[in-house]
């Protein structure tokens, strides 16, 4: 997977597995829980529910680019791990100033405590690996992997 | 829910979390017999979905369904997902993939003994 150094590496291979595993793992409990509260309880939490749907389908999008990894999909990715970082800082800063907005929590609620800060750190990370992987980065860098 | 089966997987899975942890200290990369291990958790969480279909169709145990099948589910898919995504990987990342299924099942199992205790 090294190629020349112009070229973006791939963010689904060495480190990026793992990080495409936790990503895939919050998304399958964002997407199931979503799901849950959606059929069964929707009109109990409005907001709460809406944001975690949405939460839900940025984390798939995130999972699937960032396993892609190459092309168009890293834009993609881009695009996810920023929404999602602006969507933990909004959603846990206005969970805390407004608790009366969120009967139930979302994915987001208190920096993501529910899923022990993983929300929290997970976009940064990924932000982190997007541009360490970017073109130009440092040769060999993947190698530290193996 | 049958607590000896629940156990069960957690202890299959601390096991194969503890197997993949001593790959990835030993640099290597998941191999072939860790996912025999992972396919003899999926037997179990089958077992464990029968086992839980049979009590909730004869036992009137008050129980959240969706929820409880959810999380059933949801246990149940975590590790072949991982098992394909680790095995594409051949480096230490596969086996840090396979830990982290591992874990993520264990806690699932938990959760569902909170669901099912919870509605008791």
């Amino acid at each position: 997977m090294s190629g020349p150094t112009t070229t973006p590496r791939s963010t689904g291979a060495g480190f990026g597995r793992l990080l495409v595993a936790v990503y895939g793992v919050l998304a399958l409990a964002a997407v199931a829980r979503s799901a849950y509260q959606l059929t069964q309880r929707f009109a109990e939490a409005p907001l709460p529910y809406t944001l975690s749907a949405f939460a839900a389908v940025v984390y798939v999008v995130a999972t699937v680019a960032l396993a892609r990894g190459t092309g168009v999909w890293r834009t993609v990715a881009w695009a996810a791990v920023v929404v999602e970082a602006v969507g933990v800082l909004v959603v846990g800063t206005d969970s805390l100033l407004q608790p009366d907005a969120y009967p139930d929590e979302t994915v987001w609620s208190v920096y993501g405590q529910g899923y022990g800060f993983v929300p929290l750190v997970l976009p940064f990370v990924g932000i982190w690996w997007l541009w360490r992987t970017r073109s130009g980065g440092e040769p060999g860098t993947e190698s530290e992997a193996s | 829910m049958v607590l000896p089966l629940l156990l069960l997987v957690v202890v299959l899975c601390a096991v194969l979390a503890g197997w993949a942890l001593w790959f990835v200290v030993r640099d290597r990369a998941v191999v072939l017999r860790q996912l025999f291990g992972a396919a003899a958790i999926e037997a179990v969480l089958v077992v464990q979905a029968v086992v839980a279909g049979v009590l909730q169709a004869t036992t009137d145990h008050p129980v959240d369904g969706p929820l409880f099948w959810g999380y059933l589910v949801t246990a149940a898919i975590v590790l072949p997902i991982a098992a394909v995504w680790a095995f594409a990987e051949r480096t230490r990342w596969s086996s840090v993939v396979l830990l982290v299924a591992a874990v993520t099942v264990a806690f699932l199992e938990w959760r569902l003994w909170q669901i099912w205790g919870a509605a008791a």
